[in-house]
């Protein structure tokens, strides 16, 4: 059951990150990505990780791509790459990209272990818990890189003028 | 280090010390170091001759292993027997002798440190020649001489004149080479080794086809006239007079040119399976010796004549050889070596007075002033024209002897020989009454500067002369030695190695002494045409030279040398201005040239189309690095 | 099949696919979008390591791309309306300035 459901979301998130390379418009295009990461996220909780689901959620869609959203509406302009969607060297990227994808699935072969016993350490307080322990220090430090993020985009939009 | 690899290396020593530092040493220095390690190679020559005549055998003496491949093997290796030990003893002894008289006369030279240390060279190299066992290492030295001889007679290089002579001797000798390399590989082909020993033993057991062995001989012969100054690879041998007088002595005289008929000499073994070869041989020295005494009639310069007189002695000692009589060469090799060397360093006493006067149109009269090497002179030029007891006449009558005796001779082979003799004395009076006797020409400023040769100078002059008389003694014909009843010690040392050649049948001794008469009359006949001609003081006979076109023709050397000039040398020119000027030197300029440097210059702007400023294009290149290295991980396995 | 290595194979798709919509799309705003798809697919990646092991250092790696998108994005937002400040257009070959 909870195969099937991954499958059917796997196949779903390929679809759109199809949806991601091929739509003109770049406001249908960050739409297919939200959609992408939903589906991603539902093969999280079926995985058992919750808080990696919920986190998802949260911070990707709904920081990262609303941030892009807000980018589109600003910038969003009928230019040259609205009437050209693709760059000159589609095919041999293509190409390329694809090779590598059978390489890194022949490497990849054979790397996935047995699965190990389930302790469902990724409920939100188990694992907060956990997480706490072990890596506070990380955290506060991914803090303060979050700071430094904060300067230097202000910083940089602001010496332009 | 045996006693006999350093007969060679001490003058190699000296040319490495005087060449290296020579300019910056004490000029007593380095005259010491150029004349004493010649000397000392001269005194290690003697002893080993010494021990060798005493009951010693042959004494062989490996340096190292050239060569050691499958199927060919050839040693460094030196090897002294009565052969080598009598031309050893020539070198290093009147090699010897020249340095010292080098001492004198190069005294004001710029470059007295080069020349000392060339001269050691060619000692080196000479020497090599001589003592090496076999075909190899004899021509290293060989190439060496025709290297010294080139750096020896441009010596005065920045005189294009000179320069010229030095380059035409090296390229007439390479022609020779050609014919020793040749002959070379057809002796390792045949008989399977370079070594003069066991080549003389082999063919001595089984000839190989007469084609074959005539071939070879032919070949060796060229190699010969190369060196040797013969018809036709001569024409570098007056040329090189542009060089020191004592290196004309010492090269051109006794020693390197001499180098051809020790050649000849060592492969006795050989050219006696190879009678026809040896017919070859036997005419072209004597055709040399001929023409080469018709050319020494109409020179007007002194070293010139002196020159072409070596030409046609030689010739006559390749005839020897050509006729089987091989220690009969050997011993006029060796007699000519003093008194040729003494001719030559008299006249480069004349030419020192003189201040580098060579006409003899423009001396005379030079017995008075220069009393003692006008005597030194006499006595060689007597010598050379063979009149008894003098060295040249015991060494020469026996090759005349044998030019009637031997089986391949005949009388026409004797007359032409005796012709040459006849004419040899007849030039050389010539340019004793013009030089020394008759009337005065010298030019006054140059008469007025006029000195007597230096100390080091005379003594040489001595030693050569009393040697010119002397020499011969060793060496009597055989009817003189039954008549006298003593014995040759010269040819008793030699034979063992080079035979005794054959005669024919039915000569008697009583032909000898006809024969040893007939050749003092010639001689005398000659001196005598010589001063009716030249030594009755008429300026006329000089002032109008007789014999129009002939005379022409053979002064310029029957016209030999312009016929290289335009033939070779002009079909060389002519080759390289139009079929490789215009046709070969584009298209190779074309591919080895401008080809890379376009190729080049595209290949870099294809990269550089690469760099484009496109950021995708950067990621598209990282995409295939990274399927390189991926791929390359999947083919591991 | 394994889900897990199912799930490992999607993330190299998908990777790749990120792969090639950064290589071929001229729009820089879809450019930034396909290498949101690669980082998602190594989340992916670590996610299904966590729990085929049930430990918590794969998720707590997450949590870490997180902030370190969240920050590219900012910074990456910036530079486009930089980008588009100077060139006046959205394209890529736009701000091609070397001639090659």
């Amino acid at each position: 059951m909870t195969q099937a459901f991954i499958l059917f979301f796997g196949v779903l998130s390929v679809v759109f990150a199809l949806l991601v390379l091929m739509l003109r418009q770049p406001m249908r295009a960050a739409l297919a990505l939200i959609a992408h990461m939903f589906c991603l996220a539902a093969i999280f909780a079926a995985l058992g990780a919750h808080v990696m689901a919920l986190l998802q959620v949260l911070i990707y869609v709904g920081a990262v791509m609303v941030f892009m959203v807000y980018t589109i509406m600003l910038l969003d302009d009928r230019d040259a790459s609205y009437r050209h969607v693709y760059a000159r060297m589609l095919l041999p990227a293509l190409v390329v990209a694809a090779l590598v994808a059978v390489a890194l699935l022949m490497l990849l072969q054979g790397g996935a272990g047995a699965d190990a016993a389930g302790v469902a350490e990724f409920g939100i307080s188990a694992f907060s818990v956990a997480f706490m322990r072990q890596y506070w220090f990380h955290f506060e430090l991914a803090t303060v890189l979050l700071l430094i993020g904060i300067v230097v985009a202000w910083t940089t939009i602001k010496e332009s003028r | 280090m045996s006693t006999l690899a350093l007969v060679p290396l001490l003058p190699l020593l000296g040319f490495l010390v005087n060449g290296i530092v020579g300019p910056r040493l004490p000029k007593a220095w380095v005259s010491f170091i150029g004349c004493a390690l010649p000397a000392l190679s001269f005194v290690l020559t003697a002893q080993l001759f010494f021990e060798l005549r005493d009951g010693g055998e042959p004494l062989t003496t490996t340096l190292f292993t050239w060569a050691a491949l499958p199927g060919f093997t050839v040693e460094a290796a030196l090897y002294f027997d009565a052969v080598a030990a009598v031309m050893c003893g020539i070198v290093t002894g009147i090699g010897t002798l020249i340095h010292i008289y080098s001492i004198g006369y190069m005294h004001g030279d710029r470059s007295y440190a080069r020349y000392f240390a060339y001269l050691n060279l060619f000692l080196f190299f000479m020497l090599l020649l001589v003592l090496g066992s076999n075909l190899l290492v004899m021509f290293v030295g060989w190439e060496g001489v025709g290297l010294a001889s080139y750096l020896l007679i441009g010596f005065w290089f920045t005189d294009p004149v000179k320069t010229a002579a030095g380059i035409k001797a090296f390229v007439v000798n390479r022609v020779g080479d050609a014919g020793f390399l040749l002959a070379a590989f057809l002796l390792q082909w045949h008989a399977g080794t370079l070594d003069f020993q066991q080549i003389n033993a082999f063919f001595a057991a089984t000839p190989a086809a007469p084609a074959v062995m005539t071939a070879i001989g032919v070949l060796l012969l060229i190699g010969a006239c190369g060196k040797s100054a013969q018809i036709p690879l001569h024409v570098w041998l007056p040329d090189a007079m542009a060089g020191p007088t004592p290196v004309s002595a010492l090269i051109h005289a006794a020693t390197m040119v001499t180098a051809g008929v020790y050649l000849l000499a060592r492969m006795n073994g050989f050219f006696l399976q190879a009678p026809d070869a040896l017919m070859v041989v036997t005419w072209v020295g004597a055709a040399t010796a001929f023409f080469g005494a018709t050319m020494g009639i109409t020179q007007w310069n002194l070293k010139k004549v002196l020159a072409y007189s070596t030409m046609s002695q030689i010739g006559l000692m390749v005839m020897a050889c050509g006729l089987g009589a091989f220690s009969a060469g050997l011993f006029h090799l060796y007699t000519h070596a003093f008194f040729k060397a003494c001719l030559f360093l008299a006249a480069g006493a004349v030419l020192h007075a003189l201040h580098g006067e060579e006409d003899m149109r423009n001396m005379g009269a030079l017995a008075r002033r220069l009393p003692f090497t006008f005597a030194v002179f006499l006595v060689a030029t007597l010598a050379l024209t063979g009149l008894p007891p003098f060295a040249g006449f015991f060494s020469k009558d026996e090759i005349l002897w044998m030019a009637w005796a031997a089986p391949g001779g005949s009388p026409l082979l004797w007359a032409v020989a005796s012709a040459a003799s006849f004419m040899t004395a007849f030039y050389m009076f010539r340019a004793v009454f013009l030089t020394f006797l008759g009337g005065d020409r010298v030019a006054p400023d140059v008469a007025r500067k006029l000195h007597a040769p230096s100390l080091t100078m005379t003594l040489v002059l001595a030693v050569l002369a009393l040697d010119s008389i002397a020499a011969g003694w060793i060496g009597l014909p055989g009817s003189l030695r039954e008549w006298l009843g003593t014995t040759a010690p010269f040819y008793a040392f030699v034979e063992p190695v080079t035979g005794h050649a054959a005669l024919r049948e039915g000569v008697s001794h009583s032909t000898e002494w006809l024969l040893m008469g007939v050749a003092v009359l010639l001689a005398v006949a000659g001196i005598t045409l010589a001063w009716w001609v030249y030594g009755r003081a008429h300026r006329s006979a000089l002032a109008q030279p007789r014999g129009g076109a002939l005379r022409d023709w053979v002064a310029n050397g029957y016209y030999v040398d312009a016929l290289y000039e335009r033939g070779v040398v002009g079909t060389l020119d002519g080759v390289s201005r139009t079929l490789l000027t215009r046709g070969i030197e584009p298209a190779l300029a074309a591919i080895s040239i401008a080809l890379p440097a376009r190729g080049a210059a595209a290949l870099a702007r294809s990269f550089a189309r690469l760099q484009n400023g496109a950021v995708q294009a950067y990621v598209f290149y990282a995409a295939v690095a990274l399927l390189v290295m991926l791929g390359w991980g999947v083919l591991r396995g | 099949m394994n889900t897990h290595a199912l799930l490992v194979g999607l993330a190299a798709v998908l990777f790749c696919m990120g792969l090639a919509g950064v290589m071929i799309r001229r729009n820089v705003l879809a450019v930034i979008m396909s290498l949101e798809i690669m980082l998602n697919a190594v989340v992916l990646s670590f996610v299904t390591a966590a729990t085929q092991s049930q430990t918590i250092e794969g998720a707590a790696m997450t949590l870490f791309i997180y902030v370190a998108a969240t920050c590219e994005i900012a910074l990456a937002m910036a530079l486009v309306v930089l980008l588009v400040r100077r060139h006046g257009s959205l394209d890529v070959a736009a701000e091609q300035e070397l001639k090659g």
